[in-house]
């Protein structure tokens, strides 16, 4: 199906180039008038191919692309605390891009994606540095939708820029494919319909975590939260609390901590001196990297059990062996066992040297779910490419069956659960810091229904075409 | 925990807090009271003490994007962290003296703001540059293996051995820059000069050498802040940005020229920190800004400066 949809692209766009040589004899009207007889003749779905003012849809954010060149935003923190899982997408995404064009990894693997452009487009691409700031990021993105006219452009960490960003892709009709964004927000009280997010929430981490952790640790404790006082750590902390208290622990108390602390020996102390048994330490990035090492040299793991709730690999290399048997949940192994895995992480490390982390997955992913869905639509048109991603079903992202909700564009799939290895038996040059303890499967272990948990607050906007 | 337990350990922790911020400061604070120089490079002083110590101590991967083109790989002496604690403020010394006398010297007769403008732009282009070599991913900087772990001191908590080997080594450096400017030659000139420049040249005391001195010092002791605070947080190119914020704020407090106020400035500051962190965390971010707005309204030339920040 795909290969027939290529075909049709192809003579789409060739035809289009003819026509406009033409044209550019003919003068204006001409261009008019046969752009029009090329309306009629495109009927029956097929936009593949279709820039400039032929396209059977109506103009719609940056649709139709001008000339025969797609442009996607890549909009990662560069800098700030989460600097590490943007430069691990921001090699994911131009991977991906070259992948479209040329081929390789997952492209061969995809039967919508083709390895030459997407619909008959090539591929480029823009950047952008978010500054794990959600203002930078919003003004980064409009550059790119404005200045760089992208069709589509995806970041995430932290999730205060992805939900800016997603706020933004509704105004102005431009599809944004999260990345790396964990708050329960970005698919429930601030869900778009022009966001799509792949990467589970906080609450699911809540569902995953509590049986085994408390199966592990012991009944009725106390825990006590530090949490990364935006969005991701609210809800973060908030989805902890309902968990494990209804797994029968109860909280002592949960305390914020500025985004991009250096130094948590203070708020550290004061959870020891809480008497609590467990910390939860809800950081991420460089943040998670402190806070955890500084536990550990506080001396609080002999006082009190901690969990890291959400972990990723570049995190886990700045806090080496502080991990050791500290419990937590990713996106995605770079040593699992499947076909997807591998193909990622031989395409990632081939071209840059280093193993993939979840961020660069995520990343890789996201960009290809939007390619695979404007060649199964046909066209760039963006209502068009919401309703192929919207209920869409697939199993060859690395991490087992998923599927794209159409009630909030949260997708359901399963969760690593794992358990930080100790120093001598991590492997950086395999991104191996840790043992996976249970891939925590939906819908058995994680997962919710349409209208509980964050979806309950979801309210997806307009597709813009009603 | 008793009413002296909890004093005693809110003390710990506020010196724990405050060390690395006072070392950075007397270097801003010194280069300001002397020179009437505005001086945001320092911070890429500290940022030398963190990247080379670590490349002395152990060893330093070079993954940045231009290290990878050129193929450049790991480099390290390996010698130990207390080799790179006695080497770095000798070479940060000797890398002040070249900022003064090919940075600053040439912009000290220059309004504020073009300094400010050169010395942030040089901070930046060091933070680049590391970016460019050594990569812009976090390096772990071990601790020594007697200070690693933590030490229960009773009633009054349990403390990482590193922070309070902090609090040891910061005592130990600013007590030797302090008799160095009150009992010596040099100190005596540079003390001075921050009091009247103008007057110790018409009495024909030749200020520049000793202003060269204490430049370097002030470079050395935030090298040596590198190598002290490498080992508490995440390295990465932009720690030498994070430091330099609460370390003009501690000179702000403290006043201008003064090692005292920088020591005073720093206590203040790092328990304005940890008191607010105990009990109005949401608070623990803006507290410093607000403690330094609130003695600049009262007392503009810090609590133990001589000369205004703006004058």
């Amino acid at each position: 199906m795909a290969a027939s949809n290529d075909n049709m692209a192809e003579n789409d766009t060739q035809s289009r180039r003819d026509v406009l040589k033409t044209a550019g004899a003919a003068g204006a009207a001409g261009i008019a008038g046969l752009a029009g007889c090329l309306e009629g003749g495109n009927g029956g779905g097929n936009g593949g191919g279709n820039g400039g003012g032929e396209s059977e849809y109506p103009s719609l954010g940056n649709y139709p692309i001008e000339g025969d060149t797609a442009v996607l935003g890549f909009n990662v923190p560069q800098t700030g605390p989460y600097q590490e899982e943007g430069a691990d997408e921001l090699r994911a995404y131009e991977l991906a891009a070259d992948h479209l064009n040329n081929g390789g990894g997952w492209v061969d693997l995809w039967e919508d994606l083709s390895g030459d452009g997407v619909n008959g487009y090539e591929i480029d691409y823009v950047t952008g540095d978010t500054a794990t700031d959600a203002d930078t990021a919003r003004e980064s993105a409009s550059r790119m939708i404005e200045r760089d006219n992208v069709i589509m452009f995806s970041g995430g960490s932290s999730s205060a820029t992805a939900i800016a960003q997603q706020g933004l892709a509704q105004q102005s009709s431009v599809l944004f494919m999260c990345c790396l964004t964990h708050s329960n927000d970005t698919t429930g009280g601030d869900c778009v319909r022009y966001g799509f997010r792949e990467m589970f929430n906080a609450y699911m981490t809540g569902q995953a975590l509590a049986p085994i952790v408390t199966e592990e640790y012991g009944e009725d404790l106390e825990f006590y939260q530090l949490y990364a006082d935006y969005t991701w750590g609210q809800t973060q902390q908030e989805s902890m609390r309902q968990f494990f208290e209804e797994a029968g622990w109860s909280e002592v108390d949960s305390v914020p901590t500025p985004l991009g602390t250096d130094d948590y020996s203070t708020f550290l102390q004061e959870a020891v001196d809480s008497g609590a048994d467990v910390l939860f330490l809800n950081h991420y990035g460089l943040d998670g990297s402190n806070s955890v090492s500084q536990a550990i040299d506080q001396g609080i793991n002999e006082d009190m059990e901690i969990v890291v709730p959400l972990y990723n690999v570049p995190m886990a290399a700045g806090a080496s062996g502080s991990i050791e048997g500290i419990f937590g949940t990713d996106d995605w192994d770079a040593n699992l066992d499947n076909e997807a895995t591998q193909a990622f992480v031989d395409a990632f490390e081939e071209e840059y040297g280093s193993t993939p982390s979840s961020p660069a997955r995520l990343a890789y992913s996201s960009t290809m779910l939007y390619a695979a869905a404007v060649e199964r639509a046909g066209t760039f048109y963006p209502p068009e490419v919401i309703r192929e991603l919207e209920g869409y079903e697939w199993n060859n992202g690395g991490i087992g069956e998923e599927i794209m909700r159409e009630c909030d564009h949260q997708s359901m799939r399963d969760i690593l659960v794992v358990r930080g290895l100790a120093e001598e038996d991590q492997d950086p040059d395999t991104g191996r810091y840790w043992e996976v303890v249970e891939q925590s499967s939906y819908p058995d272990s994680v997962g919710y229904e349409c209208d509980s948990g964050p979806a309950a607050e979801c309210e997806l906007g307009d597709y813009g075409d009603e | 925990m008793s009413v002296v337990g909890a004093v005693v350990g809110f003390a710990i922790q506020t010196l724990a807090v405050s060390s690395i911020y006072i070392l950075v400061a007397i270097g801003l604070s010194i280069t300001l009271g002397t020179l009437k120089f505005v001086n945001f490079a320092h911070a890429a002083m500290y940022l030398a003490g963190v990247y080379i110590g670590l490349g002395i101590a152990l060893e330093l991967q070079f993954t940045g994007d231009i290290a990878r083109s050129i193929g450049l790989g790991n480099v390290g002496l390996d010698l130990g962290f207390l080799a790179a604690l006695a080497i770095i403020p000798i070479i940060t010394f000797g890398l002040g003296l070249l900022m003064e006398r090919f940075v600053a010297r040439p912009f000290y007769d220059r309004p504020d703001t073009d300094q400010i403008l050169v010395t942030f732009g040089i901070l930046l282009i060091v933070q680049e540059l590391i970016r460019a070599f050594v990569g812009g991913r976090s390096l772990t900087f071990s601790r020594p293996a007697w200070a690693q772990g933590a030490i229960s001191l009773g009633p009054l908590g349990t403390y990482a051995s590193w922070r309070l080997a902090i609090i040891g080594i910061t005592s130990v450096l600013v007590l030797a820059v302090y008799l160095y400017i009150e009992y010596t030659d040099v100190g005596l000139a540079v003390r001075a000069g921050t009091e009247d420049a103008e007057m110790v040249n018409l009495l024909g005391v030749r200020a520049t050498r000793p202003f060269l001195v204490i430049f370097g010092v002030g470079s050395g002791l935030a090298g040596a802040a590198g190598v002290v605070g490498g080992p508490v947080f995440s390295v990465v190119p932009e720690i030498g940005v994070g430091v330099l914020v609460p370390a003009f704020l501690v000179v702000v407090v403290g006043g201008v020229g003064s090692i005292v106020g920088s020591v005073v400035g720093g206590l203040l500051i790092g328990a304005v920190e940890v008191g607010l962190v105990m009990n109005a965390p949401t608070w623990s971010s803006v507290g410093i800004y607000a403690l330094a707005a609130v003695v600049l309204l009262v007392r503009p030339a810090g609590l133990m400066g001589v000369v205004e920040v703006d004058e």
